[in-house]
């Protein structure tokens, strides 16, 4: 998912417009950026266990630990370092992707039994679940 | 009494032939020994002009890396209400995912394609990795992807 280009940060007002437009990405020119180890300093100074940084749509992004030992996701502004997201892994996390998995896409809140909560999509069968495995 | 009289009619007018004209379809995609993180896989349908027609399962939990699948995003306009229900894991190097689902009659051998898009974190995107017919005589017949997918094949 490399970015080689990079986006102008929209001012996002609402939650529906992020989905949206699903960019909250950081817009400062490289002179303008902290180092590594200001990011580490910061991140420890806040009782995070850092696994590691990288830069993800002109932002730095901490991969690590909080002091709970809850895995976190943390969006940090690289000029201003300021914390622009942090997001909590849970425990079904999907993202690494290893071992067998089973899926049936669950029934929606309110959904009558055997019906695909997926009402906005045309091609699924609404009296059927697709199911997926990967394995 | 009425009113079980007419839900009988309706499912034998209208229920009973939409059940009848569907079938269960399974699309298997073995993805490569890439050797990175999960792949996020969209698998998707176009018409014969190329207009979507919608999504049949989204592999990968994190909505905020669904623009990486760019071209199921600027078809699909990336409404979340399209993948409600239909998202899954991520499958990770290696791994094959096995999708089912039961699909209309009308898609088969009607001019609709079936899209992947893949992406993996830290690496390439790789948008329509795989396009190939949705036919009868199409099932069966694995296609290899120029990225992520080793082979992407569906049995009807």
């Amino acid at each position: 998912m490399r970015h080689s280009v990079l986006i102008a940060v929209l001012a996002l007002s609402t939650l529906g417009a992020g989905a949206a437009l699903a960019d909250d990405d950081c817009d400062s020119p490289m002179a303008d950026w902290q180092p590594r180890s200001a990011v580490q300093q910061m991140a420890e100074a806040k009782g995070w266990t850092v696994r590691r940084i990288k830069t993800d749509d002109g932002c730095y992004e901490i991969k690590g630990w909080n002091a709970n030992g809850d895995e976190i996701e943390v969006k940090v502004h690289p000029a201003t370092l300021e914390i622009l997201e942090v997001e909590i892994e849970d425990d079904d996390d999907d993202k690494e992707g290893d071992g067998s998995s089973s899926i049936s896409a669950p029934d929606a809140p309110g959904a009558a039994p055997g019906q695909n909560p997926a009402s906005k999509n045309r091609l699924i069968n609404k009296n059927s679940q697709p199911s997926a495995v990967v394995e | 009494m009425k009113k079980f009289a007419a839900a009988l009619v309706l499912a034998a007018t209208i229920g009973l032939p939409s059940l009848a004209a569907a079938r269960e379809i399974t699309f298997t995609t073995q993805l490569k020994e890439y050797g990175g993180a999960g792949a996020y896989i969209a698998l998707y349908v176009t018409d014969s002009n190329g207009q979507y027609q919608g999504t049949l399962w989204m592999a990968g939990g994190k909505s905020k890396y669904y623009k990486h699948l760019s071209d199921w995003k600027r078809a699909s306009g990336g409404d979340l209400g399209e993948i409600d229900g239909i998202t899954g894991a991520s499958v990770g190097s290696g791994k094959t995912l096995t999708v089912k689902i039961d699909l209309a009659d009308t898609l088969i051998d009607a001019g609709y394609q079936i899209h992947v898009d893949a992406a993996v974190e830290d690496m390439r995107d790789s948008p329509s990795e795989i396009v190939v017919p949705l036919t009868s005589s199409g099932a069966g017949q694995p296609a290899a992807g120029r990225a992520y997918v080793q082979s992407f094949s569906y049995s009807m």
